[in-house]
């Protein structure tokens, strides 16, 4: 029933994936949410949705992911969608070098458009096209490491890493989270006061309560 | 005097023979690195950019029809009219080149062309599809152009739009669209209206609408409208039962619908 409303779960992560046009945004989220992969798939225009809800930590996690069209003209429009993000999958092709020299446009758009404290993981895809390889793992790594992201390299067709790299970034958004809403606690322990006045920045999800970062 | 010009004409010679530029013949503005509107370079670079981009866009439209994909000649002859379409359109329209999607809007266009019964005419339908495509773009290129999407004759403008007119004939569930699950129109119209709802039904009811969409009076950009209304309106109960997630997981896979219905109920919203 596509229209049953579900509130089964702790938190709700919202997460873009971001990159140029034709790194295989929509077929990481494919392989993630569905299972499935398509070589030929069709081009996104704006932006495409989509759920799944998962184990983390002993805690139940819907993740919301949210996939945007590659293309400069469409970067404007899309912008809107990183606001209430946590978490965002920046992509490139590890065969088209041009993808992993404009990472550096993409960290921009995000500091630009999204909260600060977004938890970010590059991703090399279509690592099963080794044999086409332009961008070698470790050029990836330290790019990583300079900006303070993590990094994984994957491959949508023949799902390795794609889950792990949802499941990293969810448990990394899960810790901030939790030690934010513990903090908070304690400090509304210790000072004797309600939790009145305590920003949560990275999500707004209470620990105790269903939370939400979107709406539903 | 003589001498000194038949020197610099072999000069010349040996340059072209092996393909070489006299350094005092590159200028500032043809330097290859040169990012100058007019620089010769640059454009090329930008050229070739589009054209990867076109060429990307191309073996992905309609990955599950023969006629657009596969290994058949065919399919690869098809796939050449499409690209020389969208180059052609890109190089007149600097303003706008391509977009990702203009493709789904030609697609249409080059397959009824290409599959006139009469041979005569089907072998012109790059020519007629890329005549057609210019004329239809000429009403709908704006919602294309970034550097309108802010103004009323932008994307964001015909949303507003769209927006006014669900409110005019269903105020109900445009609140409970857009203010209580705050599903944004942008989250799934942006595509239905740039794409001319090309990517929400299977291809055979797309040129249905089409038909509609191209030969009302009206005009294609209002008639566009009135249809994504009324597929608002058509599975509005599943709407105002939903909340956020299921609601724009609906609109953006809109389910197969009676095209005939849909066309009707648009209709009635004059």
């Amino acid at each position: 029933m596509a229209h049953r409303v579900d509130n089964e779960y702790d938190y709700l992560f919202k997460i873009v994936l971001i990159g140029d046009s034709g790194v295989g945004k929509s077929n990481i989220l494919s392989r993630f949410t569905r299972n499935e992969f398509f070589l030929e798939s069709k081009s996104t225009i704006g932006v495409e949705f989509a759920t799944r809800t998962l184990q983390i930590d002993g805690k139940t996690i819907k993740a919301q992911i949210w996939d945007t069209a590659g293309q400069e003209r469409y970067r404007a429009i899309t912008s809107a969608y990183y606001r209430g993000a946590v978490g965002a999958l920046l992509v490139y092709d590890i065969t088209k070098r041009q993808t992993f020299d404009n990472v550096q446009r993409w960290l921009r758009e995000l500091r630009d458009h999204a909260d600060a404290n977004i938890v970010v993981m590059m991703i090399g895809n279509k690592s099963d096209l080794n044999h086409l390889r332009s961008v070698p793992e470790e050029d990836g790594q330290a790019f990583s490491e300079k900006e303070g992201l993590s990094f994984l390299e994957t491959s949508a067709l023949e799902a390795i890493n794609v889950e792990k790299a949802f499941q990293t970034v969810l448990s990394e958004i899960h810790q901030i989270v939790s030690k934010k809403a513990l903090a908070a606690q304690e400090s509304a322990s210790t000072n004797g006061r309600s939790m009145q006045g305590t920003t949560i920045n990275v999500a707004e999800a209470p620990t105790n309560t269903k939370g939400s970062c979107c709406s539903s | 005097m003589a001498t000194g010009i038949r020197r610099s004409r072999s000069e010349n010679v040996d340059h072209n023979k092996n393909g070489l530029l006299h350094r005092s013949d590159v200028t500032q503005g043809e330097h290859p690195l040169s990012l100058g509107k007019t620089s010769a370079w640059n454009q090329f670079f930008e050229y070739s950019e589009i054209m990867e981009q076109i060429d990307r866009d191309v073996k992905r439209t309609h990955p599950d029809m023969h006629f657009f994909c596969g290994d058949s000649s065919f399919a690869k002859s098809n796939q050449e009219s499409l690209k020389n379409v969208l180059i052609i359109f890109a190089k007149l329209n600097a303003g706008i080149r391509y977009v990702q999607g203009m493709n789904e809007i030609l697609a249409p266009l080059f397959f009824v062309f290409r599959n006139d019964p009469d041979d005569k005419n089907a072998n012109f339908a790059e020519a007629d599809s890329f005549f057609c495509f210019v004329e239809l773009l000429s009403g709908f290129r704006d919602n294309f152009c970034q550097k309108l999407d802010n103004s009323p004759v932008g994307i964001q403008g015909t949303l507003s739009k769209l927006s006014q007119l669900v409110s005019k004939y269903d105020g109900q569930l445009q609140h409970h669209l857009e203010v209580t699950t705050e599903v944004n129109p942008q989250f799934y119209a942006f595509r239905w209206i740039t794409l001319l709802l090309t990517q929400e039904f299977n291809f055979a009811d797309t040129i249905h609408i089409w038909d509609t969409l191209l030969s009302d009076p009206d005009g294609p950009q209002e008639t566009l409208l009135r249809i994504c209304c009324a597929m608002l309106i058509l599975v509005r109960k599943r709407l105002l039962a939903g909340d956020f997630t299921s609601n724009l997981k609906l609109l953006q896979n809109y389910p197969p619908t009676n095209i005939s219905h849909l066309l009707y109920v648009a209709n009635k919203l004059h």
